[in-house]
């Protein structure tokens, strides 16, 4: 099964409206997980969610969520208004995205889960050069001594609060399952280089904020699914697997699944990862290059025995002029598992 | 020259502070800004570029040193203007319309910079009308577009048919890159040529300019 939902919500005759709409938008996933024949009804991958009902508490419109950055370390007061308890009223897509849950929930045969950006790949989105910042955290230079170390500990932290708001919502709309997206947990934004001299970057910015929410959903009843579809070196792979353990593991097209398999335990189903990125083009990956990779992982996850669902590297994109081209990819895709199983 | 060795060690090191102090002491010492450019500044970025093709240094590398030889150039670049020198080649870049994506984008223009070209960062969401508006008025020999997202790519092909429009494309080369861009897709909307990271776009430039010198 594909990350789909994207392409069925630009069937409907409003995609925007349909949203925006819980219930509409809770059909759209339905009508997903039904196209594709899973009882997971995975929703709209729309990771913009929670910065919008973040910058909210400090009156930040939606509409300039998306754009908006810290650019210098915070005060306290804009800080306890992030971070604190206090409820707030959701954007228009997180209340849609909690009626769809809620909507999906009710129905016997579908698993019901939830979507959010990880705490971690939202700093990021908070500051205007995160990478630098976590650059300079891996040197071990303290928040103390670097106004931008300082400001990605703020945003981390008012991260993780906005993550745990969106993701008790969503537990409590009837969620079983929640998929937390980290693709800003990469080499992108943390060097393997750093690593391998023995930093704890990684531990410090990626993992315990994950084992924490990790935590919350555990006490919650409520799997995790984890999500990174960014480029990856094996010991990150080896800690989302065995130390986050999550029921699913859904990862990139620069992976090779059949390899990870031996770096996770062999309850964590591995998900993905057609470089489904590229189906737009025909040049890039033609519809022969998707039945060969399809047959070629179908057949390497059978013979190493490690569960796996066979699907895509990320959510996969409606693009108009491209429409038909992806979604007969997406079909050759799915045939392989159809003819082989 | 023993400043000359810091700075290249400072910017392979990533230490902007570092690479400020050296080039200050440089200057004082009456060493020329072009000779701090081309004597230190870029063979030191050539470096990081290699040990990124090498895999020994990564994107957060890339980017420190970058800001490092940035630190440096911004001392330097009031010194160049004053007496009429002008870096080697001017590119235009911006991520385009619709997509709000710059990280990538930024670090292209941190290595681009680092290579000793001269950098207009029209930032992101960049309309066809105002790269347009940019070789217009800034004449630049390289005009460089991003795009994260699969639904705002034809926004290049978009921008690439206004220059043409605009009766300004020849005038130009015209790079493209992101994670969704492949080369034949760059092929497809008429760019010049495609890269796959930051470090490319380096090598791609400098191979397009040595095209059209020779």
């Amino acid at each position: 099964m594909p990350i789909g939902a994207d392409l069925v919500l630009h069937e409907q005759p409003d995609p925007e409206k349909t949203r925006n709409d819980g219930i509409a938008l809770g059909r759209v996933i339905e009508q997903t997980a039904r196209r594709w024949h899973t009882p997971l009804a995975i929703p709209l991958m729309d990771l913009r969610l929670e910065k919008a009902d973040l910058l909210a508490r400090i009156g930040i419109a939606s509409n300039d969520a998306e754009s908006y950055h810290f650019t210098a370390p915070l005060d306290e007061s804009t800080l306890s208004a992030l971070c604190g308890e206090q409820a707030a009223p959701l954007c228009l897509g997180s209340v849609a995205r909690d009626q769809a849950v809620n909507y999906i929930s009710s129905i016997g045969d579908l698993v019901a889960i939830g979507m959010a950006i990880g705490p971690f790949s939202l700093a990021t989105r908070l500051m205007s050069d995160p990478i630098a910042a976590a650059a300079l955290a891996g040197r071990g230079i303290a928040p103390e001594d670097s106004a931008e170390v300082r400001l990605l500990a703020q945003s981390l932290h008012a991260a993780e609060a906005a993550v745990l708001r969106s993701v008790r919502s969503q537990i409590a709309h009837g969620a079983r399952a929640v998929m937390i997206c980290e693709p800003a947990a990469c080499t992108a934004f943390i060097s393997p280089r750093q690593l391998r001299a023995g930093s704890q970057v990684f531990e410090r910015l990626v993992m315990e904020p994950n084992l924490r929410l990790k935590a919350v959903l555990d006490a919650a009843g409520c799997d995790l699914i984890f999500h990174d579809c960014g480029e990856l070196i094996d010991p990150m792979v080896e800690a989302f697997g065995a130390r986050l353990h999550p029921v699913i593991l859904s990862l990139g097209g620069s992976r090779k699944l059949w390899l990870d398999a031996r770096l996770v335990p062999s309850d964590v189903v591995l998900y993905g990862n057609l470089p489904t990125k590229s189906f737009y083009s025909d040049g890039a990956m033609p519809v022969e290059e998707v039945v060969r990779r399809s047959s070629e992982l179908h057949a390497n996850m059978k013979a190493c025995g490690h569960p796996h669902i066979l699907g895509s590297e990320c959510d996969v994109l409606n693009v108009p002029q491209a429409r038909s081209t992806i979604l007969a990819k997406i079909d050759a895709m799915m045939a392989v598992t159809a003819t082989r199983d | 020259m023993p400043q000359q060795s810091d700075l290249y060690d400072a910017i392979l090191n990533g230490d902007a502070k570092k690479a400020r102090a050296t080039t200050e002491t440089a200057l004082a010492e009456g060493v020329a800004p072009m000779e701090l450019i081309q004597g230190s500044m870029v063979p030191a970025m050539d470096e990081v570029g290699r040990l990124f093709e090498a895999e020994e240094y990564f994107v957060p590398e890339l980017l420190l040193s970058a800001r490092a030889m940035k630190s440096s150039l911004d001392l330097l670049k009031p010194l160049l203007s004053a007496s009429g020198q002008k870096m080697s080649t001017r590119i235009v870049i911006g991520t385009v319309k619709g997509d709000l994506h710059d990280i990538g984008k930024n670090i292209v223009a941190s290595m681009l910079e680092g290579g000793g070209f001269e950098v207009i960062d029209l930032g992101a969401d960049v309309s066809p009308e105002s790269f347009v508006a940019a070789v217009k008025d800034r004449s630049p020999q390289i005009v460089c577009m991003s795009a994260l997202l699969t639904v705002t790519m034809p926004a290049m092909k978009t921008t690439i048919e206004a220059l043409k429009n605009a009766g300004v494309r020849s005038q130009v080369k015209v790079l493209v890159g992101g994670a969704p861009v492949t080369m034949q897709y760059a092929k497809e909307i008429g760019a010049d040529g495609f890269s796959e990271n930051a470090n490319g776009a380096v090598g791609l430039v400098k191979n397009l300019l040595a095209g059209a010198a020779a």
